[in-house]
């Protein structure tokens, strides 16, 4: 009896604690959505309500009328869609090169890869300005796109999933008479379907909440993203709070339901980055 | 013509020199976009340049001598590395403590997971804007909800004292579910046979939370330690979206410092990068340390 009890309360114990940090997380969250939708007057107020009494948009029509958020949204996604797709194909081939074959100089680059791991990105990010500046590609959206096409991190991922694919496959593909390159498209690659997608959702979601990069290398209004648009926003002298409340909901939704959608993924995928660090 | 196409296909398709064809791509994007930018960075720093990269002058190690009088300079390192050390312990206790409690794959316990995983998908600006206005002394609601319980109003982020801490509260908010997945997972690889017959001698939970479920980790604790060190000594997004380095710069890290002279306020290029320079010099010299001590912990 007393140690059923024991073990009773225990568990009580345990999902009082972990009810307090769920809620720590989703209160400010749900705080976020609520006040989106809150008239102009009831959020300056002291003391604040939580609840609010009545419900608008027009939080959302000032975002709209202050800042040129459906071009942030689309450069957020063209910018998301097309580093990640291309990298992720990037990484499968490098990732490939290095777990298959056997070749001359393969230590020397593997370890060179691992190096890149090493620097920062602030001290690459003035000459890399610089760099693209002289390119002639500041401000557009090759510029942006092009230096992050190589991800080290997808790279190694790749590597450790294809080691662990069966050696029968490639050979059964020489034996058909496949080149190379036909191996690694019609035999390997459909193999590795979870972990590319794993990869993908990991970079869009990089991507898409990215700062300090696309205020590096964008300077104009029309190249602006949604997290820099709006932290440029946010940072100047006279906030809206209701509009930036709408602005933050619009960024966050279409990652939300990616994670709803896409959950196993975000969590599984960063999961083995940490065991195979 | 044919012919000697043909003995190139065959070249290439050698698996020994296919490799170099699968490799180009990302080599040749790293090269160009990290490489190049590396070795441009040791030279930039010994430049003198402005915004609009003219008047580009050599200046030798002018910029790292500047930097070395310089009160900001220091003011924003020893900032890092106060956020450093308070974050990533603060972090990793509080991440160890809570993977310990979901580790088992139930239902609740998966969804517990799933909540706190969500920050990790709202940008930083969201975050950022969510916890200002929140933690805002005028308006927001938890410094209103402490006044109702005797506390004065404290404004979280405008006091000088306060703000860098309440910035690795936010920090350790939006980054506790990662390191918690990875926790879990690796708590999951750890025997259970450990368990059970630590159980036949009577050991309690803590007791073996301490004497297996640790030492059982190791290598996912080294991970992340090494790798929040090193992201926590490059702190950037939440300091800009929150506090932008104030009040009186006591928020300001080197990152945002180096971004500051680099892209916002009296410009230049060359100082910033000499600082970036030391900053990079900072993160090898305690990446060493932390990689030299995990590989001697590892040989006992």
């Amino acid at each position: 009896m007393t140690k059923s009890l024991k073990r009773f309360s225990a568990s009580a114990a345990r999902n009082i604690i972990l009810l307090a940090i769920s809620a720590l997380i989703l209160v400010p969250v749900l705080w976020m959505f609520l006040s989106s939708l809150r008239p102009a007057n009831q959020i300056t107020i002291y003391p604040p309500d939580f609840f609010p009494k009545s419900l608008t948009l027009k939080n959302f029509e000032r975002v709209f009328k202050k800042i040129p958020i459906l071009t942030y949204a689309k450069n957020s996604l063209i910018f998301a869609v097309f580093t990640t797709l291309p990298s992720v194909f990037i990484s499968a081939m490098a990732g490939y090169a290095f777990a298959r074959f056997r070749f001359k100089g393969k230590n020397v680059l593997f370890t060179i890869t691992l190096m890149t791991l090493m620097i920062p990105f602030q001290v690459t990010m003035i000459p890399l300005f610089m760099e693209i500046y002289a390119m002639g590609l500041y401000d557009t959206y090759l510029g942006l796109i092009l230096p992050r096409l190589a991800v080290v991190i997808g790279i190694f991922m790749m590597r450790s999933f294809f080691a662990g694919l069966p050696v029968a496959l490639e050979e059964a593909g020489r034996l058909d008479g496949l080149t190379e390159f036909g191996i690694f498209f019609r035999i390997m690659l459909p193999q590795c379907k979870p972990a590319m997608i794993t990869l993908m959702v990991l970079g869009v979601n990089a991507a898409w909440n990215d700062l300090m990069y696309p205020l590096l290398l964008t300077s104009d209004t029309s190249m602006r993203m949604l997290a820099n648009g709006l932290a440029m926003f946010v940072g100047q002298d006279t906030i809206e709070y209701g509009a930036a409340f709408a602005g933050a909901v619009i960024s966050v939704v279409p990652m939300l339901l990616a994670y709803i959608l896409g959950q196993k993924y975000f969590v599984e995928g960063t999961a083995t980055s940490g065991i195979k660090g | 013509m044919t012919f000697s196409a043909r003995r190139i296909g065959e070249f290439w398709n050698k698996p020994e020199h296919a490799a170099y064809l699968f490799l180009l791509p990302a080599f040749g994007l790293l090269f160009v976009f990290s490489v190049i930018p590396l070795l441009a960075s040791f030279l930039v720093s010994t430049l003198d340049v402005t915004v609009y990269l003219t008047g580009v002058k050599f200046v030798g190690l002018k910029n790292f001598i500047e930097a070395v009088g310089d009160p900001r300079f220091w003011n924003a390192l020893f900032n890092t590395l106060v956020f450093t050390a308070v974050e990533v312990p603060l972090q990793i206790c509080f991440a160890l403590f809570v993977a310990a409690l979901v580790t088992k794959d139930t239902r609740i316990n998966k969804a517990y997971r799933s909540v706190f995983f969500l920050p990790i998908v709202c940008s930083a600006t969201a975050v950022g804007i969510m916890w200002q206005f929140i933690l805002n002394q005028n308006i927001g609601y938890i410094p209103y909800a402490l006044t109702t319980i005797g506390l004065p109003r404290i404004a979280f982020l405008k006091d000088p004292s306060i703000a860098l801490f309440t910035i690795v509260f936010i920090s350790v908010w939006r980054t506790f579910g990662i390191t918690t997945t990875i926790f879990v997972a690796a708590m999951q690889d750890v025997s259970k046979e450990l368990y059970e017959s630590s159980e036949i001698d009577g050991a309690g939970k803590l007791r073996q939370f301490f004497s297996i479920t640790i030492p059982g980790i190791r290598p996912a604790i080294w991970f992340i330690l090494i790798t929040r060190v090193i992201g926590s000594l490059q702190v950037f997004d939440l300091v800009y979206v929150t506090t932008g380095g104030g009040p009186v710069f006591r928020t300001e890290t080197l990152v945002t410092y180096i971004y500051s002279r680099a892209f916002t306020t009296n410009i230049r290029l060359g100082y910033a990068t000499a600082m970036s320079e030391c900053l990079f010099l900072i993160i090898l010299l305690i990446s060493i340390c932390l990689y030299s001590r995990m590989i001697k912990q590892e040989r006992e």
